[in-house]
């Protein structure tokens, strides 16, 4: 059954789960709703998910790396969460052996 | 959350204004104006909103200073709209700002003038627009910039120039445009760099120096492209971490293809028509967990592993590999998965030193016996495919310490018996296809089994007997009453069994000899 108007930036949607297509170039993310999976589509995809482009498919994809709120992609953390310090697109809640803090943009240096 | 008195920034109002009426603004000065239509930017909004989301409206253009009342603004995000100019002055004032959001909008060209004083700048997001020009000057002002997203655009080269005076540049995805090559110091002065995308490309040719300067970088993302010889250029990047080159065009991997690399823990190359594979590539990658190689059908010898210690999963098949050094366990000591299929070995050596394995796949090869220690000592493994080879001969001990194995496979072999001496926990076995064995099986020694294929259905009587938990109750009670033989009690409890003996059950009729 197709929703007579699906969500902003949807090509083809269903009232059971929402987006099932998004438009060209946005990305789909599947968030839970009890059992059910909306889908929806974004331009930038939320906290704690990053967006992966590829040929066929733009998606949010849950960021895994520890205490990093956004993502750059699987393995490099663009922004870690409040009071880490980054390095090399990873957070510590201190300073690896031989580096030294800066506060003022929350890195590790050296 | 509230939506206080609309009006003007400073000027002249007893209540400062703190909001838009046509966005939801939070205490902190975080201010959501998204999706709502817009085909400009709100006024009214408090001097101290530090977030602004103006995403997936309708704006078409930035005018001189729209912002300048925002100088606090620290995140300003307008992905998802149709900006297609941005004036040169639209972003002045805006000296606290890390975060500039611009994808998913119908930019044609970088917008240069007006990022030319964002001196807080870290990440810029500029994927999923239509840019094909990007000017030298563009970044040049941006000396904190880290991240920059320039995937999904049309771009034909790597911008060179703009890039040049980068040094803090952590993280750059450029995939998903239309790059043809990749010249020589492409990113020479990106010391910074950790992360480098050009997936989704049409990369055919790569100078051997294309990567020089990059001594930081950890991932390199090359799959999707058409590249005919293997990157090279890789090996002026000592701290690689994570490559793949899969989807391209690449036929060979050369000796010591990775012997700049030691620090590489994944390879992914699959999907690639490889034919040759030198002995050497793989040596000395210590944190390397997993290998695939599939379909290098001109491969002929087992690639050399000294020093690749840390292995947990090895496939390797498709090849002309006929033999396994015998020292193969030597440095595989952590190998869980092995999978050598669909290659031509005709001996294989004793996987004693593996002892971790839980899984080999040894199907579609030529090996003709099975020795007394080929699997001496695996404890751990679970499944065991040496179907469709030419097995004559296994030795009866040569399953003695396989106590864990569940899954067996040794169809379509040229069998007469197979020993069951150790397989206590065994459930599932196949040995259909190996006409030669057409002795009756004794159940008793599989005490686990639960289904199991044979070469002949009269072969099925020993297990049907107690085929099925209804039916063997009922055989219980008939064994009981008829005093038959305590030892069937103990026979297994086999669910299924195949070619079951057929409709008519032979099994009780022809005194059991299906040769009648």
């Amino acid at each position: 059954e197709v929703v007579p108007s699906c969500s902003s930036g949807c090509e083809n949607c269903s009232e059971y789960n929402g987006c099932l297509k998004c438009k060209p170039r946005l990305f789909i993310l599947l968030e839970r709703n009890d059992i059910r999976q909306i889908g929806v589509c974004l331009a930038a995809c939320p906290v704690g998910y990053y967006g992966m482009r590829n040929r066929d498919m733009n998606k949010c994809t849950p960021c895994k790396i520890e205490n990093c709120e956004t993502c750059f992609s699987r393995n490099f953390c663009a922004k870690c969460k409040e009071g880490m310090y980054s390095h090399r697109g990873r957070c510590y809640q201190s300073c690896p052996e031989g580096l030294s803090t800066v506060n003022s943009t929350m890195e590790c240096a050296g | 959350l509230c939506i206080l008195q609309h009006g003007a920034v400073g000027q002249g109002q007893s209540t400062p204004a703190t909001c838009s009426p046509l966005c939801r603004c939070d205490e902190d000065g975080g201010a959501d104006c998204s999706g709502r239509g817009l085909t400009a930017v709100p006024s009214g909004l408090s001097a101290f909103t530090y977030y602004l989301d103006l995403s997936m409206n309708n704006i078409t253009e930035l005018p001189a200073n729209v912002f300048r009342n925002l100088p606090y603004l620290e995140e300003l995000r307008l992905a998802g709209n149709d900006l297609s100019y941005i004036h040169p002055e639209a972003l002045s004032g805006l000296h606290q700002l890390k975060v500039l959001m611009l994808q998913n909008n119908q930019l044609r060209t970088v917008p240069s003038a007006a990022l030319r004083n964002l001196q807080a700048l870290q990440s810029l997001r500029l994927d999923a627009n239509h840019i094909t020009l990007v000017p030298d000057n563009s970044f040049e002002g941006l000396q904190q910039l880290r991240h920059l997203w320039l995937d999904d655009n049309n771009l034909t080269e790597v911008p060179i120039v703009p890039l040049r005076h980068q040094g803090n540049l952590q993280a750059l995805t450029l995939a998903l445009n239309r790059i043809t090559r990749i010249p020589d110091s492409a990113f020479a002065n990106l010391s910074s760099l950790v992360v480098l995308h050009l997936h989704n490309n049409r990369i055919q040719e790569m100078g051997k120096n294309c990567f020089a300067g990059l001594e930081n970088l950890e991932t390199l993302d090359l799959n999707f492209n058409n590249l005919k010889t293997f990157p090279e250029a890789i090996q002026s990047l000592p701290k690689l971490k994570e490559l793949g080159f899969h989807s391209n065009n690449i036929a060979e991997i050369p000796e010591g293809a990775f012997h700049r690399n030691p620090l590489l823990r994944t390879i992914h190359l699959y999907d690639n028509p490889l034919s040759f594979v030198g002995i050497t590539a793989f040596q000395n990658l210590s944190d390397l967990h997993s290998l695939i190689l599939r379909g290098a059908s001109m491969m002929k010898d087992f690639p050399s592993l000294t020093g690749t210690v840390n292995l947990e999963s090895l496939t390797l098949t498709g090849t002309k590999i006929r033999s396994l050094p015998a020292e193969l366990c030597d440095d595989l000591g952590l190998l869980r998965t092995l999978d050598l299929s669909y290659n031509e070995i005709e001996e294989v050596p004793s996987f004693q030193g593996c002892g971790r394995l839980q899984d080999i796949s040894l199907q579609h090869n030529q090996i003709k016996q099975i020795e007394r220690d080929t699997f001496q000592g695996l404890s751990a493994l679970r499944v065991l495919d040496l179907s469709r080879n030419q097995i004559k001969f296994i030795h009866e001990d040569a399953f003695l310490s396989l106590s864990g194995l569940t899954n067996m496979d040794l169809s379509l072999n040229s069998l007469v018996s197979v020993p069951t001496a150790g397989l206590s926990s065994l459930n599932q076995l196949k040995l259909s296809g190996n006409l030669d064995m057409k002795n009756t099986l004794v159940a008793k020694s599989l005490p686990k089994l639960r289904s199991i294929s044979v070469p002949y259905a009269y072969q099925c009587c020993a297990f049907t007997a107690r085929d099925g938990p209804g039916s063997s109750a009922g055989e219980e009670d008939k064994s009981k009453a008829t005093g038959e033989d305590e030892d069937m009690d103990r026979m297994p409890l086999v669910v299924h069994c195949s070619p079951s003996p057929g409709a008519f059950k032979p099994c009780d009729y022809l005194l059991g000899s299906w040769m009648i």
